[in-house]
C-alpha cells in the first residue's frame, strides 16, 4: 500500500532551530505533520494512506458531512498554526500528491512564483467582513423616513379603495427596492473606508439564511488584505461604525486574522 | 492587534466557507469533487445545530483552538447566556425547517 501526500501550504525555510508544527498529527490522525525544504521554500504536509486518500475512496468520504467538517476543520486549525509563525500559502482543502517525487516536481514548477508570493504576503493579515441587517427595521426606517414614500402614501390616501390596495402593494415593493438599495449602499460605504488600510480586497456573494442560521440579512460579505501595521487602524473602522448603527439594526462582523486564503493566488502554467 | 477589538471569533459558516472554497488551487494528484459550498454548508450546519451532536461528533474544535480559545476566555459569563438564547433559537428554528432539510439529505 503507498503513501500519499496531503499538502497544507508553503511556507519560506525555517532557518536553523524548530519548525512551528513539529510532532502534531496529520489529517488522518495518524502520520506525523512534516516539513520538507526546497531551496527558499518549505511545503508543510503529511503523508497519508492511499486506501483513504484515494480518489475513489475520497469521492465517497466527501459526500459524509461529518467527515467534511471534521477535516476541514483539521485543515483550517492547522493552518491556523502555521500562520502563526510563518508566512503561509494556504492550499486548498484536499491537495493531494501521489508521491513526494510529485510534490517535489509540482513544486519546482512554481518555486519562483511562489518564493514572490511569499514575499508580497508577509507582514500581511486576511480579515473577513461579514455585514448583517434587521431587514424588518430597515424597511420600517426607509418607509419613514423617505419622502417619496411618504409623498406617496399621502397620494393614496385621497385614493378610491381598489386603487387604494393595488397602489399600495406597488409602493410596498418600492419600499423594499429602496431598502436593497441602502444595504448596498452601507456595505459599499464602509468597504471604500477599509480599502484605504489594506492592499488588496474581494467582495464576495451574500449568504442567505438557510447559510448563516441567522436572523438578520447577510448584505455584506468581503475580504482583506491588510498590512499589519494598518489592523489597528482597519479595525478600528469596524468597532466605531457598529457603534454609530447598532441602533440602526446593522451588526458588523469582522473576523481574523486567516491564512491568506483569498489572497493566496499562483497562476497554472 | 486585535486584542483591543472585539472581534467574533469565527464561526463554522466562517470556517466553511472559506476552507472549502478558498485556497491555492493548485494541480494535486487527486482530483476531489466537493459539492456545492452553499449547499455543504447547509447540511453541515444542521448536522451541528444541536451542541450535543456537536461535542458527539468531536465537533468540539473551538475548545482546543488556542485562538478562539482566548477569545473564548475574555467572554463573560452574559455574553454565553446570551449564546445559549441564541443556540436554543437556532435549534428551534432548524427544528421547524426540517422537513425542508430532507431535500438536501
Amino acid at each position: 500500500m503507498s503513501l500519499y501526500v496531503y499538502l497544507y501550504g508553503m511556507i519560506p525555510a525555517p532557518g536553523n532551530g524548530n519548525h512551528p508544527i513539529s510532532s502534531l498529527k496529520g489529517i488522518d490522525n495518524e502520520h506525523e505533520i512534516q516539513i520538507k525544504n526546497y531551496e527558499g521554500i518549505s511545503a508543510v504536509f503529511c503523508h497519508v494512506d492511499e486506501s483513504e486518500y484515494g480518489e475513489k475512496v475520497l469521492q465517497e468520504k466527501t459526500n459524509d458531512m461529518e467527515w467534511v467538517q471534521e477535516k476541514a476543520f483539521h485543515h483550517h486549525e492547522i493552518l491556523m498554526k502555521i500562520r502563526e509563525n510563518a508566512t503561509l500559502i494556504p492550499m486548498k482543502f484536499c491537495t493531494i500528491y501521489q508521491s513526494e517525487k510529485n510534490l517535489e516536481d509540482m513544486v519546482n514548477q512554481h518555486h519562483d512564483q511562489m518564493k514572490a508570493l511569499i514575499d508580497q504576503l508577509e507582514g500581511k493579515e486576511e480579515w473577513n467582513l461579514k455585514v448583517y441587517c434587521d431587514r424588518e427595521q430597515l424597511t420600517q426606517s426607509v418607509a419613514d423616513h423617505n419622502l417619496n414614500i411618504k409623498e406617496k402614501k399621502d397620494e393614496i390616501a385621497q385614493m378610491s379603495k381598489g386603487r387604494q390596495y393595488l397602489e399600495s402593494r406597488k409602493l410596498d415593493q418600492y419600499v423594499q427596492q429602496e431598502a436593497d438599495k441602502e444595504q448596498e449602499a452601507f456595505g459599499s460605504a464602509l468597504h471604500d473606508q477599509l480599502i484605504k488600510y489594506s492592499v488588496e480586497d474581494t467582495v464576495k456573494k451574500n449568504w442567505n439564511r438557510d447559510v448563516t442560521g441567522k436572523d438578520e440579512e447577510m448584505c455584506w460579505n468581503s475580504a482583506y488584505l491588510v498590512p499589519l501595521e494598518q489592523v489597528e487602524n482597519f479595525l478600528e473602522i469596524i468597532t466605531n461604525e457598529n457603534e454609530k448603527h447598532k441602533d440602526s439594526g446593522w451588526i458588523l462582523e469582522a473576523t481574523g486574522p486567516w491564512p491568506p486564503y483569498h489572497f493566496a493566488k499562483l497562476n497554472e502554467k | 492587534m486585535s486584542i483591543e477589538h472585539p472581534t467574533q471569533s469565527s464561526s463554522i459558516v466562517d470556517v466553511l466557507e472559506t476552507v472549502l472554497d478558498k485556497g491555492v488551487v493548485i494541480a494535486g494528484d487527486i482530483r476531489v469533487g466537493l459539492a456545492d459550498v452553499e449547499l455543504l454548508t447547509i447540511k453541515i450546519r444542521l448536522i451541528v445545530a444541536s451542541v450535543d451532536k456537536a461535542k458527539e461528533i468531536g465537533m468540539d474544535w473551538w475548545e482546543t483552538d488556542p485562538y478562539l480559545n482566548s477569545k473564548a476566555a475574555e467572554q463573560n459569563t452574559k455574553q454565553l447566556e446570551e449564546e445559549n438564547k441564541e443556540l436554543q433559537k437556532r435549534i428551534e428554528q432548524l427544528e421547524k425547517n426540517a422537513g425542508q432539510s430532507n431535500r438536501f439529505v
